[in-house]
């Protein structure tokens, strides 16, 4: 392997903040924390062990609210499933595995398509306006497919939760997003679909092929689609469209609110990442824009960091020498009394120069963060096993 | 060119290279490259662009004249051929290697102009909103751009030799579940498409990604749980849905060098506080950080080996692990994987 540039860094002067303990105390105060990242760096975990943290910090009912195939979450939390109606963890299981918890702790599942029907019915003028949209063969699939529905789903359910009042801290752990942003877009993205000229065009009147009193600028559009899709296909779409006008009035109200919630000093981010490339510009990106958008960032939390052990320069030294000296094997064999050969030696110091490397490349990522400024960053090591058992979640929580 | 046109759906079988694999044997490489089409899907962070970098390469070391796709168009595949960003048409990247970047607006402006002879001009972008609305409810018409855009190219011939210009094709999807929508896209036309001109052309797109002899899928997943359990998954629903042969799974980030007896012997005795003096001095450091190493290796091995078993008891192909390479991304890795791979599959 190439190390070239593998000469270990010097212990970095402290510009990462290391808040590890405590930040399930200091979010334990607030209704809602929204956990936020690329999808993949364990935002559902982080969630989950963030709940049993602020579960254990303090005297609350806490929700844990996750919309990732919740199998895992299940497994983890040490439950036989989660579904759309929350599910409470036994405090005494929570007790074995190593926590205790002052509070409650429960967790739900987001069902995406649940929560996009109560949406139509609420905002619909009236019940044959829903009904009209809800059958509409279009629907799902502009739900499921528009940029940010799910998102939106999951910013409505978090809504009407907080606003129920039955839960004192909601934890939400936010849908595997191509662009973190999408989650705070969505509201506004939602209401600028429904209210824009585009689709005022595409209303038109219901004429035979419901485009007659056309925006002459889209008929050759118009024209065109009709002679790709057909005739029905097009009536589907406007009537789906005029419907959704409708609703135009109830949704912009209620992404203002939505937007206020999001605001509220009574709310937290937690951004998660890993110190990929990919996922951690995107963290950096996030972390930016929270703070245009005026939304409080609690933390950063950095998953899957290589422990410093990686970074030592007495190891670095060992590991280069078993894999550089050529008679290293034949030295040893002599001074240690056992058979060893060359393979032996250069395997355990190519075991460890690979992730000296890496931890390396980390080290030069981790002190980017303190761009981000006066934020807590939470650094949890790459545990040597993996996280499906409860008691694994624990640990983590602990470190949070 | 077979033409299904009205021809009953028929269920996916393994063609003969995947049932031996199946039956023990290893696909061969040839076999893989010698399809017109292939699809490269998987989780995001799975090292799709790179495997479809790879296979590409090794394309075109077996001397076929390849084409890569980035339906994603972040430039991700373009970097992992060492090349500027792509664009719309195809770039030449090397010698028989070219790449291109779909994008739905240039898509949509394309698809009129190769299907309906509509001349590409800018006035077309409000009505590519228009469209793009539209398509997103309606289903097929996005998807149907992507796939009908890799059906144009598989079907492009050389003006004069009437040879087609790509013999290969390899695809690095959208991340997620979206592959499956493309690749479904020309079934859900169908039933929404009674007649009209597109009726054959997506007739023909349907036959071309439905028949396993020329459009495969090949999977990547990491040995970590969501990868893998979402790599199984998409199989199921690309065999069952879209009816989509799927010839190999890739499990990237393998740590396939155990952590042997005689390692641990070693390691033990480096650490023994009898030895330390003349150890530290020998080797210019103190050892023992190095367990670490060894232990986060085992626990990687071990991982590895357990989600290479997961993956072959519920996918019926061959499951390719490649090792993890430190390099960043770039033409280096893609390399050090396209080795990694031919090596597994020769």
């Amino acid at each position: 392997m190439s190390t070239a540039d593998a000469g270990p860094v010097p212990e970095r002067r402290r510009s990462v903040r290391q808040d590890a303990a405590g930040l399930g105390r200091r979010l334990a105060p607030l209704d809602v924390v929204i956990c936020c990242g690329s999808g993949g760096v364990g935002k559902t975990t982080v969630s989950a062990a963030l709940g049993m943290a602020i579960a254990a910090a303090e005297d609350k009912r806490v929700l844990v609210l996750t919309v990732d195939p919740a199998r895992r979450l299940a497994t983890a939390l040490g439950i036989k499933g989660i579904g759309a109606e929350p599910v409470r963890i036994p405090k005494a299981r929570l007790h074995r595995a190593g926590i205790t918890i002052t509070g409650e702790l429960e967790a739900a599942m987001l069902d995406m398509k649940q929560a996009w029907d109560r949406m139509i019915e609420r905002y619909s003028p009236d019940r044959a306006t829903a009904q009209r949209i809800l059958r509409n063969p279009l629907y799902q699939r502009i739900t499921d497919s528009f940029v940010g529905s799910h998102e939106y789903a999951a910013i409505e359910a978090l809504y009407e939760l907080h606003d129920a009042g039955e839960y004192d801290c909601i934890v939400v752990d936010t849908p595997p997003s191509r662009n973190a942003l999408d989650f705070l877009e969505a509201p506004s993205r939602l209401t600028d679909y429904v209210g824009s000229r585009l689709l005022s065009l595409l209303s038109g009147g219901p004429s035979r092929f419901g485009f007659r009193a056309m925006n002459y600028a889209a008929a050759p559009f118009l024209r065109l689609a009709d002679r790709l899709l057909g005739a029905e296909v097009l009536a589907e779409v406007s009537d789906f469209v005029q419907q959704l006008q409708l609703l135009y009035d109830g949704i912009q109200g209620r992404a203002r609110s939505v937007y206020r919630l999001l605001r509220s000093p009574q709310t937290g981010f937690v951004v998660v990442t890993t110190l990929e490339p990919g996922p951690f510009s995107e963290a950096e990106f996030f972390c930016t824009k929270l703070r245009e958008f005026k939304m409080p960032l609690r933390a950063v939390v950095v998953n899957r960091v290589l422990p410093d052990v990686f970074r030592d320069a007495g190891g670095f030294a060992a590991a280069t020498a078993l894999v550089d000296d050529p008679k290293i094997a034949a030295w040893l064999s002599q001074e240690l009394h056992i058979r060893v050969s060359s393979d032996s030696a250069r395997f355990i110091g190519k075991t460890y120069l690979t992730r000296t490397t890496l931890a390396q490349r980390e080290a030069r990522q981790l002190a980017k963060l303190s761009r981000l400024g006066e934020v807590p960053i939470v650094r949890m090591p790459l545990f040597s096993e993996e996280v499906s058992e409860l008691e694994g979640l624990v640990r983590i929580a602990k470190t949070l | 060119m077979s033409s299904p046109a009205g021809t009953p759906q028929r269920s996916w079988r393994p063609s003969t290279a995947v049932r031996r694999a199946i039956a023990g044997e290893r696909i061969d490489l040839a076999t893989l490259l010698a399809r017109r089409v292939i699809f490269v899907a998987g989780k995001g962070g799975t090292g799709r662009s790179t495997m479809t970098a790879a296979l590409a390469l090794l394309g075109a070391r077996a001397g076929k004249r390849v084409l890569a796709i980035d339906v994603d168009a972040k430039g991700d595949l373009a970097a992992a051929l060492g090349s500027p960003p792509a664009g719309f048409t195809p770039r030449v990247v090397q010698h028989d290697l070219s790449v291109l970047e779909l994008r739905t607006d240039e898509s949509f402006q394309e698809y009129l102009n190769i299907y309906f002879k509509v001349p590409r001009v800018t006035r077309l972008t409000p009505l590519a909103r228009v469209f793009d609305f539209i398509a997103t409810g309606v289903p097929g018409p996005r998807d149907m751009l992507v796939v009908g855009k890799i059906a144009y190219e598989e079907r492009r011939k050389e003006r004069e030799s009437r040879a087609p210009v790509w013999d290969l094709i390899v695809v690095d999807c959208a991340a997620g579940g979206q592959v499956e929508s493309h690749l479904a896209a020309a079934k859900a036309m169908l039933s929404l498409v009674r007649g009209g001109i597109i009726r054959a052309q997506v007739e023909w797109i349907d036959g071309l990604v439905r028949d396993p002899q020329r459009t495969t899928v090949v999977l990547c997943a990491l040995p970590e749980e969501m990868p893998v359990v979402e790599a199984i998954e998409l199989h199921d629903r690309l065999r069952k849905g879209a009816g989509v042969a799927v010839d190999m799974c890739v499990l990237n980030r393998a740590v396939d060098e155990p952590v042997t007896a005689a390692h641990r012997r070693l390691m033990k005795a480096l650490v023994d506080p009898e030895h330390a003096d003349v150890v530290v001095q020998q080797l210019g450091g103190a050892p023992a950080p190095l367990e670490a190493g060894i232990d986060l290796q085992a626990h990687l091995y071990d991982t590895t080996a357990r989600y290479m078993r997961m993956l072959r008891s519920k996918l019926p192909m061959p499951v390719v692990p490649v090792p993890f390479i430190v390099d960043r991304t770039g033409l280096t890795t893609t390399r050090a994987v396209a080795d990694a791979l031919s090596s597994r599959l020769a």
